[in-house]
């Protein structure tokens, strides 16, 4: 098959598309879809800017990268993007420590950076310093040194199991 | 008044819409009837001559539009570099500037060069019309190393990358501004540096090595640009010099700048490799083949790596010279720097390295020569540091094994001969205004546990060996007055009281639009809600010339603080007219103005910013109500000096003598902000340089296959250090040198961040196994083969 | 030309089940390649190394198995994750080598979309999960037009890059023995995101201090990751003493002939694969 008729749930909701079958999962969501959230920065699983939640059921995700997904193979899949993580206006509690603690430098690999912190604590809710970091390897951010990312999913890491207690 | 911003952790103006992935780079823009454009690179040669090229089958794919080639564009040759804007023409003449570059070439000079141009309805298209064009080439011997092309620019009739430039030396110090070729000063018997070695007890002299880096800025470049109907040329790039680019356009165009509009998009990182043109160029002329339609060209990863600028590799030498109690008398150096395909900015780096080198120590004479050959290699050009980490990786080392071999602290020698306040800074003429480098070093010193450390890795023994070391450096605000450095800003009061700053600033993710409106809300007293930055577009912003040299807090913050102080000053002028009293007796605070120990007699600043908007007639009295005019704020500012900040940095690494790997522990850098507006952003650059300093000492270096062609063009292959590999890094703000000169005492912190972690982690494994590895990176690979070859001394 | 955003066209076959896929896979043969995660056939697509045909495994279900018998050992399913190998706690307990090799890599993205026989089947010289794999012992189970058979994973490398799977077969599982054997992997890159410089795992059946039975091997330094058979001679029977340790750091250099890439030097590997051996021979004993 060339083309591939495909329902993908993105951020909640449902689109039907019929996409080419050697077009990547980033390729549709920034060009066919226009959400440019999802950044390209290699192409070749090296970066992570283009790092999306796939949901793998009973409320889990994990981290996959859209440069080396083929979108005809993700028929029926569920996915959240950084646009996703926040609601009305608020935002996810990884997004503001971002904020709050000024990582973001240049935003290019916030996106995946931001969605990766997620995929962290939604699998360890209190990482170690040192799992943070082998955590995030696969995101490259060229601007802050890691330094105040890491202490961004620290913040998170606190507010949110204080937020659960 | 509205609490003081100043110094605070606020959290920047742009980051809630970078968390959210809602900040548009270039590449996020979408219009409607856009186009794709794709350049088409030479892949398969470094060198070669385009005997034919065949657009007939690619012109046959569905959806292409057009293809351009070389015939259709300009021929104009043109740089990259907005070098020439910053000097005077007579300079770039001195210097032997030249534009030697076409937008496509009908000469490969190194791999990547662009060769022609495809438009088409969808990437998809334009990328396989690209790959069905077919180019005849004429493989030619490919030169990439200094002695390859100076050999055969030796030759009678050699190859020459360029007939402008004999001999194929792109570049050295031309004699009629610097006597010797040198840069530098002589002693006060008018003796140089070499004829003052006689004089010393103690010469070192050695040579080193430093790599071709690569900025790695995560966004790749991309660009929309769309010839209009009013025939203007509109361009959005993330350049990192909006304006200078837009001069540079509208003249490779022949177009008035009126008909030039250019916006600068969010900037997906710089780290100066936007610091010129890239692909502006093929975009524009793609868009002006295609009238009407916007055209969009988002550049490969693989793109980035060959189609635009890197560090200057090459080698350095030093020779030093110094009385027998550490005194230094005399420096002898050379830069020669490998140039790659084009002349871009020329001597700039190595020139800056030599100008480094002038600006860190008491030399009693210091003569520096640089020259640069063209190699056909990707062409090098600014990356963050300028010159700079070049000549602290070779200096420092030098500097340290000399108070080694003298028995001298290292810490104490570097306070007693740094220059300092009145000595002359990298330039020769200005000053140092402001000097913090003793307190780096003594916070740095206490936070690192230095001499403890000292003392507790004298004698190691065992498999891994901890070693530590130190590098100090001084660096520049701006490049006033060598370069122009001007900025201009418009602050206009809305009739509400709030302030629109219309200001080309470059926040290349530095926290630069935080930064100035921070310094804008204090100025004015004013909530920084109440302010906003408005950027980027050049139909817009008055000039600026961009984001280089470190400059923008410190160049264009000042601009932003008179053209608030001027709105202050009317709207105080107004207050005292309406209240009758003298605007020295006034204050305003909370946007209420009020004489002096006594608020009753008070006007709201609101009132009379909304009179002068609205300003009515009075029915009753047939006059107006309150003061009309709507308040304006200007400033065109040319900075004063460039008052170089210091840095102090230790690290301390563990070296795994069996098999060469160097791990970095941890690191301590204090830098000499002079004042943090923003601390976090502050802290941010430190850090994130840290990562580029480190990646150019261990790791970072192009790797080239025989024919010239890049091996690790992608993040695979080319190795930066992540997340786990970065060692903790403690950054110290200090802040007991207010400068001056610099607004609210600000020196600079961009580019400073590099130089500390390259010279100490080579210092420190230069301390733990006892041999100074002289080329960068320090890989396993030549560590082990040093201990090999030497055998460990401690 | 080759781009790292625009894949080249294919065709994308989707089987559901192994036999549509075998029978797919017959009939196209060389011209089609098998993707499992395709966190490797889609990259090499960006390189201009891309196949006409695609065959996904993606939709097949229940090949995502992770299981293990104290008496059969260890089946690890063609779409099993590394990311799922790492976080077996059976993996953990027995096969730490394995474990590790799935752990440290790629990144957390990759390693929840690239999968164990992936990694074996892309038959790098570098691969992890084969150094692993080839010091523990295992066998690849392959389908093809005539039915299933089992490569023992000492036959299975031929040349550079080149396995003993056929071009119509398919890899169905990797089975490892149940064993009681000490075994461990490590590996050297140039930052903790890399491919590996040389990568080295052993493991070793002791009877007391001696060494009864030792495989060892290593990757990156040869066309195909290799058993170091000579060292593996002079562990077996001997006691891990400082003598028999510095045999092996000598022997290894013998067995192996590096080459210089981007990564490292032949001379560099040569040097170190010795050390790397010696410290994964402790390593696996708890040293
Ligand atoms: C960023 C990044 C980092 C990486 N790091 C590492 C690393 O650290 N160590 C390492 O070893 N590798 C690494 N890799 C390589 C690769 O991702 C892994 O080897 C991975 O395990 C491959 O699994 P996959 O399922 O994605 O393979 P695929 O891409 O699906 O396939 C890989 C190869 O195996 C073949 N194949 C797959 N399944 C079958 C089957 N069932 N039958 C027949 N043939 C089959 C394919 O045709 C292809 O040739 C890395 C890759 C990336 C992108
Ligand atoms: S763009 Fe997908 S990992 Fe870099
Ligand atoms: S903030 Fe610029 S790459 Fe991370």
């Amino acid at each position: 098959m060339k083309k591939r008729a495909i329902t993908l749930t993105i951020n909640g909701e449902e689109y039907s598309l019929n996409v080419p079958v050697h077009h990547t999962l980033l390729q549709v969501l920034r060009d066919h879809l226009n959400l440019t959230d999802v950044k390209y920065g290699c192409g070749r699983g090296e970066c992570g800017a283009c790092t999306v939640l796939l949901d793998v059921g009973k409320g889990k995700r994990k981290p996959i990268l859209a440069c080396i997904a083929l979108a005809a193979t993700m028929d029926g899949k569920s996915i959240t993007t950084a646009a996703g993580l926040s609601k009305d206006g608020t935002l996810h509690p990884v997004q503001k420590a971002f904020v709050d603690e000024s990582a973001i430098q240049c935003g290019f690999c916030t996106p995946g950076m931001v969605l990766k912190s997620v995929s962290i604590l939604e699998k360890n809710s209190k990482p170690t310093e040192e799992e943070i970091r082998f955590g995030l390897e696969g995101n490259i951010c060229r601007c802050t040194g890691y330094a105040k990312i890491v202490t961004a999913v620290q913040a998170a890491s606190k507010k949110m199991a204080a937020g659960k207690r | 008044m509205a609490e003081s911003v100043i110094g605070k952790r606020i959290p920047k103006v742009d980051s809630r819409e970078k968390v959210t992935g809602q900040a548009v780079y270039a590449g996020d823009m979408r219009m409607p009837g856009m186009y794709y454009g794709k350049v088409v690179r030479c892949w398969e040669h470094a060198h070669a001559k385009v005997k034919k090229l065949d657009f007939s089958a690619a012109l046959k794919v569905p959806g292409v539009v057009k293809i351009i080639g070389p015939d259709d564009v300009t021929k104009k040759p043109y740089n990259t570099t907005v070098m020439k804007l910053l000097v005077p023409e007579i300079f770039g003449e001195v210097f032997g500037e030249i534009a030697d570059l076409n937008i496509f070439n009908r000469v490969v000079k190194h791999q990547g060069d662009a060769i022609c141009g495809v438009i088409a309805r969808t990437e998809e298209a334009a990328e396989r019309a690209a790959a069905k064009i077919k180019v005849t080439y004429e493989p030619l011997p490919v030169y990439m190393t200094v002695e390859a092309s100076k050999a055969e620019g030796k030759k009678k009739n050699g190859y020459l990358f360029t007939p402008l430039k004999p001999g194929n030396l792109a570049f050295d110090l031309p004699e009629s501004f610097f006597p010797g070729k040198r840069y530098g000063w002589n002693d006060k018997d008018g003796k140089t540096a070499e004829q003052l070695f006689s004089k010393c007890d103690y010469i070192i002299e050695d040579t080193f090595y430093v790599p071709k880096q690569k900025q790695c800025q995560m966004e790749n470049h991309s660009y929309v640009a769309h010839y209009d109907e009013r025939n203007r040329l509109n361009i959005w790039t993330s350049t990192q010099m909006p304006k200078p680019v837009q001069v540079l356009i509208a003249e490779l165009f022949e177009l008035p700048l009126t008909r030039v509009r250019l916006t600068q998009t969010t900037v997906g990182g710089g780290f100066g490799v936007r610091l010129g043109m890239i692909g502006e160029p093929h975009a524009c002329a793609m868009a002006m083949a295609v009238p009407g339609h916007p055209v969009r060209m988002e550049f490969l990863r693989e793109e980035d790596w060959v189609a635009s600028e890197t560090r200057y590799p090459g080698h350095i030498w030093l020779k030093m010279g110094f009385k027998k109690d550490g005194t230094p008398v005399a420096v002898d150096a050379m830069y020669s720097a490998r140039k790659g395909g084009y002349y871009t900015h020329g001597s700039g780096p190595p020139f800056c390295a030599a100008a480094f080198l002038h600006g860190m120590y008491k030399w009693q004479a210091l003569g520096m020569q640089t020259e640069g050959y063209f190699t056909n290699e990707v062409p090098t050009g600014a990356y963050r540091g300028y010159g700079n980490p070049q000549i602290t990786f070779a200096a420092e080392q030098m500097i340290t094994k000399m108070c080694n071999e003298l028995g001298l602290d290292e810490i104490e020698w570097r306070k007693k001969w740094h220059k300092s306040i009145g000595d002359e800074t990298w330039l020769k003429g200005v000053t140092f205004a402001s000097d913090g480098l003793n307190d780096c070093l003594d916070v740095a010193a206490k936070e690192f546990g230095w001499y403890e450390k000292k003392k507790k890795y004298a004698k190691q023994t065992g498999v891994k060996r901890r070693g530590i070391g130190l590098a100090v450096m001084q660096h520049t605000s701006g490049a006033f007055p060598m370069l122009l450095e001007h900025s201009v800003c418009t602050a206009k009061l809305n009739e509400d009281c709030t302030v629109e700053l219309i200001q080309q600033i470059s926040d290349l993710g530095t926290g630069g639009h935080t930064v100035i409106t921070q310094m804008a809300a204090e100025t004015l007293g004013f909530p920084m809600e109440d302010i906003h930055l408005k950027s980027g577009d050049s139909d817009m912003c008055g000039f600026d010339i961009g984001a280089h040299a470190s400059r923008t807090i410190y160049c264009a913050g000042p601009a932003t603080i008179e053209a608030c102080e001027s709105v202050k000053k009317q709207l105080l002028e107004r207050a005292a007219q309406l209240l009758e009293a003298n605007v020295a007796d006034l204050e305003m605070k909370d946007k209420i103005i009020s004489v002096k120990g006594n608020p009753q007699k008070s006007i709201s600043a609101v009132k009379i910013a909304k009179e002068g908007v609205y300003n009515y007639i009075d029915a009753a009295t047939g006059k107006t109500i309150g003061i009309p005019g709507q308040i304006q704020g200007y400033s065109s500012f040319f900075a004063k000096h460039c008052s170089p900040p210091y840095g102090a940095c230790m690290s301390e690494v563990e070296v795994d003598i069996e098999t060469g790997e160097v791990k970095v522990l941890n690191l301590v850098n204090g830098h000499d902000i002079g004042k943090a507006i923003h601390p976090p952003s502050v802290e941010g650059q430190l850090e994130g340089g840290a990562q580029q300093g480190l990646g150019f000492v261990l790791t970072e270096e192009y790797a080239y296959d025989s024919k010239g062609r890049v091996l690790n063009n992608d993040f695979t292959d080319y190795k930066m250090l992540g997340p786990s590999d970065m060692p903790k890094a403690k950054i110290i703000l200090v802040e007991t040198a207010p400068d001056p000169i610099g607004p609210m005492g600000v020196k600079s912190c961009g580019e400073s961040a590099l130089m500390g972690p390259i010279g100490s982690v080579a210092n420190a494994v230069y301390d733990a196994i006892g041999i100074q590895i002289k080329e960068a990176p320090i890989t396993p690979e030549k560590v082990l083969k040093a201990i090999k070859e030497q055998g460990l001394r401690k | 030309m080759a781009s790292s955003r625009i894949l080249p066209e294919f065709e994308l076959l989707l089987p559901q089940n192994i036999k549509e896929a075998v029978s797919a896979l017959g009939k196209l043969k060389s011209k089609a390649s098998v993707m499992a995660g395709g966190t490797d056939v889609v990259i090499s697509c960006t390189k201009g190394f891309g196949s006409p045909n695609v065959i996904s495994l993606a939709e097949i279900p229940g090949l995502d198995y992770v299981v293990y018998d104290s008496k059969k050992g260890l089946r690890i399913g063609a779409m099993a994750t590394l990311q799922q190998v790492a976080d077996n706690a059976d993996v953990k307990k027995r096969y730490p080598a394995l474990q590790r090799a799935c752990a440290i890599n790629g990144t957390p993205q990759t390693r929840n979309m690239g999968t164990v026989v992936g990694n074996i089947m892309r038959a790098s010289p570098s691969g992890d999960c084969i150094c692993a794999v080839l010091a523990i012992g295992g066998k690849i189970v392959l389908q093809g037009p005539k039915g299933k058979r089992e490569v023992n994973i000492d036959d299975f490398y031929l040349k550079y890059r080149e396995t003993a799977c056929k071009a119509d077969e398919l890899a169905i599982e990797i089975k490892l023995p149940a064993i009681s054997a000490k075994n461990a992997f490590a590996r050297m890159t140039r930052t903790t995101l890399d491919l590996s410089k040389v990568n080295v795992a052993c493991s070793l059946v002791m009877s007391g201090k001696t060494v009864k039975e030792a495989r060892v091997a290593v990757g990156a330094v040869a066309p195909t990751t290799i058993r170091l058979k000579k060292v593996e001679a002079i562990l077996k029977g001997s006691q891990i003493t400082d003598e028999v340790l510095q045999k092996v750091v000598a022997t290894v250099p013998t067995e192996i002939k590096p080459i210089d890439d981007v990564r490292s030097t032949a001379e560099y590997r040569r040097d170190v694969a010795g050390v790397m051996v010696k410290r994964i021979i402790l390593e696996a004993l708890g040293k």
